[in-house]
Order: C-alpha cells, then structure tokens, then sequence
C-alpha cells in the first residue's frame, strides 16, 4: 500500500487536528491560566500598583508606560543598566513624561553590603535626593564594596544637613520594612535576578530580567507609545 | 517469507521526534508571539499586539551578545514563525528529511548559545518560551536531550528514505518485487 495515500488520508488529518487543538490549548489557555494561579496579581494601572512610594519612583505619574526596577546596589549588572541603559532612558523619556520609572529595592543576601545601600538610597529618597545618591552608589559601586564605607560614599553627595537627616531615618529601622515590602513584590513578580524590570502599559505586564541595551528599549518602548 | 513490523525502531524514533519535537517548537514560537505579557486570560486578546510582543522578543535574543542590533531584529522578527512553521511540517511529515535537518540545525545552534552563556556566566533567561528561565545546568540538558533525538530523528529518517520498509514501498515497487 502506498504510504502517501494514508498521508492525505481523513484519519491522518483528524489526527494532526487534534494535535494542532492541544497546542492551541496549551498556548493560549494552560499558561495564563497558571500565570493567573501566581500568588501576587499582575497590576494593570499606575493606581493598581501596590506600595509605591512617590520618593521611590521619578517621571509623571500620567506617563502611560510605569517601569519597576528591582535593583542591588552591589551588583555589576544593575550598575551597567545604571550607567549604560537608564541615564539615556531619564533623558528621553523619563524627563519628558513618557515613562514613570519606579525603583524597587531586591538586596541579594549574596552581597553584604547591598542592603545597607538600599537603605541610604531609601532614606535619600526621603528627603528627595534619590537621583544623586543612586549615581554615586553605582558610580563607585567597587570602591564601597570593598570598604563597607556606604555612609562616606553617600555623604560624598550631600550636605551636612542633609547627611544628618539621611543618618537620622536609617538609624531609625523604619526602612527596613519598605525594602522587606519590595522584596515581597519582586517575588510575587517571580525576580530571581537583578535586575530585573517590570514594563506597564496600555494594561500589559512585561518582565524581563538582565541588563538592556539601549537602542533594543527605545524600540520596545516606542512600539508600546505608538499601540493604542 | 514473512515480513518483519513497519514499526522497527527506526521509525518509533522518527514518530517520538515528530511527535515530541514538533509540538515544542510550535509551542515555543506560538508562546513568543502571543504570551510575552502577563495578561490574565482572556483579557489579553483585547490588548494583543504582534509588533510589542516582538519587539520584547528582541530584549532576549539581544541578551546573548551575538549579534548586531537589525540581527537582533531580524531574529525577533523571523524564529517565532519559523519555530512554528517547522513544527508544522515535522507533524505534517511532508518532506520530512529536509525540515527535520533544518529543525536540527536550530536545535544545535540554541544548544550551543545557551552552553555558551552558562559557560560565560552570563546571567540571562534563556527566552526559549514566555516564561523567564535562568540558564543553568537543567536548560542545558534539556537542550542536549532535544538535539540528540533531532538528530537520530533526521538520522533515521534519511536512512528509511534509502531502505523503505517491503509494507510501506509503492505498490508498484511491490508488484516488481514479487515478480522477480
């Protein structure tokens, strides 16, 4: 009997038809349905996303795309998106009210230092001064690692005052607790790296994990402004 | 004289390549261009955009530092419909030797980008399906198991193209044969 003949043959499509309904299933079904089953829901909206704290994040809260950043001071990836990726990201579309990007604290319990650092940046934010003491703590990310020395590298970029007050909220063991709660997010969003980023908009969710090149985000993020 | 089962274990390999293989990869490219984002189903259908989930797409296969930004978007833009196209023709089995050295070939060349970043230490997902998955040890294996029964598959399959089975032979190849 001719192969080819059973080849062409109702069973053998029927057959190919079902298989063909399973991966439908499976692709467009099983997985959001267990994504669905993740302890922490995805959130859609700016207003939707739980713990932000407004001295945490920078850019215009009507942004239509949110960026959540879970970051470690002590690691070499989060510095080369640092200086490589967000400078040009802040300038092009964080200053101009494209994107409201949020950082998020993920300390690495492999890095001693790391949650001493988030602390600092937490207590800086307070008093708005994220921004400078972020780019001095991934500006001399080997220096204070070596030492321990986050209190100088911080107060490298701050007045007096402002160094007081900075001492003052660590001291205070409130930020703690913040960082716990970014901490618990990142793993309801599944972070098992740093960094990671968390893209909102037009009701989507995109995490991706590891460091962005710069000319492959403005893509992404161009193609998420111009999707209606 | 009495013929041995078409069922040797050339051909179970082959069916258990198609069979195994061919769903996977129309999963994985079925998974790359439709489930990026975390939508809740079925509400992503509404927000559902081809061009975004490629574009996010490219952040993986840019993630390996192998090539250049359009060959970044080039394999963004073709390897989910050819993961899907492939797996099509593997199940369908029409020119089977052809796609199944194709299929192979691809297999063989994310076995070796994913080796190489574990080896490089490079810590990156390995973009393979929607899903965020850390290289390491398992995805490497899993990779290696995959290439070797592409291979043997296309192995196979060329060797029972030159030596076809009495039962599965033309009839007309038959006939001949009987009467010689």
């Amino acid at each position: 009997m001719d192969r080819r003949a059973n080849l062409s043959g109702p069973g053998y499509l029927a057959f190919l038809g079902a298989i063909l309904s399973v991966m439908l299933l499976a692709g467009l079904g099983v997985q959001p349905a267990l994504r669905a089953a993740q302890p922490h829901s995805m959130p859609q909206t700016l207003a939707s996303i739980p713990d932000l704290d407004p001295h945490e994040a920078l850019g215009s809260k009507n942004a239509p795309i949110v960026m959540e950043v879970f970051s470690d001071f002590q690691c070499p990836a989060c510095k080369t998106l640092f200086t490589s990726t967000n400078r040009q990201l802040m300038d092009n579309y964080v200053s101009t009210g494209k994107v409201y990007l949020i950082h998020r604290d993920f300390p690495l319990a492999m890095h001693a230092h790391s949650k001493v650092a988030a602390q600092y940046s937490r207590a800086a934010a307070q008093i708005g001064k994220l921004e400078a003491v972020e780019e001095v703590l991934f500006d001399n990310q080997e220096k204070w690692e070596q030492t321990g020395d986050v209190d100088g590298t911080v107060a490298g970029v701050l007045s007096v005052p402002e160094m007081v007050k900075v001492r003052a909220l660590v001291k205070g063991g409130t930020l703690d607790a913040a960082i716990a709660k970014d901490q618990a997010l990142g793993q309801g969003y599944r972070v098992n790296q740093t960094p990671t980023t968390i893209f909102h908009a037009n009701g989507q969710t995109f995490p991706y994990a590891g460091v962005m090149n710069w000319e492959i985000l403005k893509q992404f993020l161009d193609q998420l402004l111009s999707q209606k | 004289m009495m013929q041995s089962s078409p069922l040797n274990l050339r051909r179970v390999i082959i069916w258990i390549g198609r069979l195994i293989l061919g769903p996977i990869f129309i999963y994985a490219g079925d998974s790359k261009l439709f489930l990026p984002n975390t939508h809740f189903w079925p509400y992503f259908f509404f927000k559902f955009s081809l061009a975004t989930n490629i574009a996010n797409f490219a952040f993986q296969v840019e993630a390996f530092k192998l090539l250049p930004p359009w060959g970044v978007q080039f394999v963004a833009h073709t390897l989910p419909f050819t993961e899907i196209t492939l797996g099509l023709l593997l199940l369908i089995g029409w020119r089977l030797r052809i796609w199944a050295t194709l299929l192979t070939a691809i297999m063989l060349g994310f076995f070796v980008v994913v080796t190489r970043a574990y080896l490089l230490h490079m810590n990156i997902n390995c973009g393979c399906f929607a899903t965020p998955e850390p290289i390491g040890p398992k995805k490497i294996l899993e990779d290696a198991a995959m290439s070797a029964l592409a291979m043997l598959m296309t192995y196979f399959a060329f060797v029972e193209a030159r030596h076809p089975h009495p039962w599965t032979a033309p009839a007309s190849t038959q006939t001949q044969a009987q009467t010689q």
